[in-house]
């Protein structure tokens, strides 16, 4: 049992500095307290289609603003604000307030600064990524070892 | 409930008198639950929104698209409302009943708030519709109620905001 405590210690621990840090808020959290027995890879399906659609959308942002012939602003915004939307849904923060200064600078036409955020989310976007299939590797051994997830609040 | 046994085939087998009243009670207590049409672009909005139905014990359809969900309700090759011949005609589609519609406002194609127009215009017009934005913008707000919207909600959407949506369905029991 020491094992398991130690595990969801270690589980608690993490994911108050995910929020402390920014990368997760409350949506995160409601996220969570969704997941019962009857979809219990609830919060983990979710972050799967978030991780797909984000490869996806940044994709097309790269692919806009590489146009040598002029850049499609708006093409940009509805991949940015497609973006806004799912982060702002599974809580992803910190995506979320870079695609904010995103759709500024494409209502701008500020290239350079459309270049500067697409690098932005991008990073943050890996950084997430890893955070959070760190945080499923401990429920997975928190699981593995017999003990229950701990609610986060 | 076990209502086939695994070694037969299903096609085949023809139903004993108690299995078939356990179908019935089932399809009975399905017809009981409030269906909700969901329509949204977002594939993650659409497994959101979903969850939060089904935690709430409502029946849920999603699609992706406005155009599907005119589809869906059989609107979509109608230019003109169809002639109302008896209430409950009107509010089923396809076998089901529809008796919650909840909508994303921006969607690429038939938007949202096209969406809400065409249904009440249509023989669907008594169904309650909320659209959902994850934008507060007053003047869409009052666009989409003035349009005959029950309610315009913020994304994302909590368990919370479920309760709203109960009042809305409750007021819009068919009164026998």
């Amino acid at each position: 049992m020491d094992v398991v405590n130690q595990l969801q210690r270690q589980f608690i621990d993490y994911s108050a500095s995910l929020h402390r840090e920014g990368f997760l808020d409350d949506q995160f959290t409601q996220l969570q307290k969704l997941q019962d027995d009857n979809s219990p890879d609830f919060v983990v399906e979710v972050a799967s289609l978030f991780f797909e659609d984000c490869e996806k959308l940044i994709n097309n942002m790269a692919r806009a603003l590489e146009q040598q012939q002029g850049v499609d602003f708006r093409q940009v915004d509805a991949s940015v604000h497609q973006l806004k939307g799912s982060s702002s849904s599974i809580g992803a923060m910190r995506v979320k307030d870079v695609c904010v200064a995103f759709r500024s600078f494409c209502e701008a036409q500020n290239r350079e600064g459309c270049l500067r955020c697409l690098q932005q989310v991008t990073h943050e976007y890996s950084l997430l990524k890893n955070k959070l299939q760190t945080l499923f590797r401990l429920q997975q051994q928190i699981l593995a070892a017999g003990g229950s997830i701990p609610v986060v609040e | 409930m076990e209502l086939m046994k695994s070694e037969n085939i299903v096609q085949d087998r023809q139903p004993q008198p108690q299995e078939e009243e356990e179908i019935m009670q089932q399809e009975e207590e399905e017809e009981q639950r409030f269906h909700v049409l969901a329509v949204d672009d977002s594939v993650i909005d659409r497994k959101l929104l979903e969850k939060l139905l089904k935690a709430s014990s409502y029946q849920v359809t999603c699609v992706e698209s406005g155009e599907k969900a005119l589809e869906y309700l059989g609107l979509l090759h109608h230019s003109s409302p169809a002639s109302s011949s008896s209430q409950h005609h009107h509010q089923e589609t396809q076998g089901h009943k529809v008796n919650l519609i909840m909508t994303d406002f921006s969607m690429p194609g038939t938007s949202g708030y096209d969406l809400l127009k065409r249904i009440k215009g249509s023989s669907w017009k008594d169904v309650p519709v909320v659209v959902m934005s994850s934008e507060n913008v007053p003047s869409r707000i009052s666009m989409c109620l003035e349009g005959g919207a029950e309610e315009f909600m913020l994304k994302p959407l909590q368990l919370s905001d479920l309760h709203k949506i109960q009042a809305h369905l409750l007021k819009s029991l068919p009164h026998s």
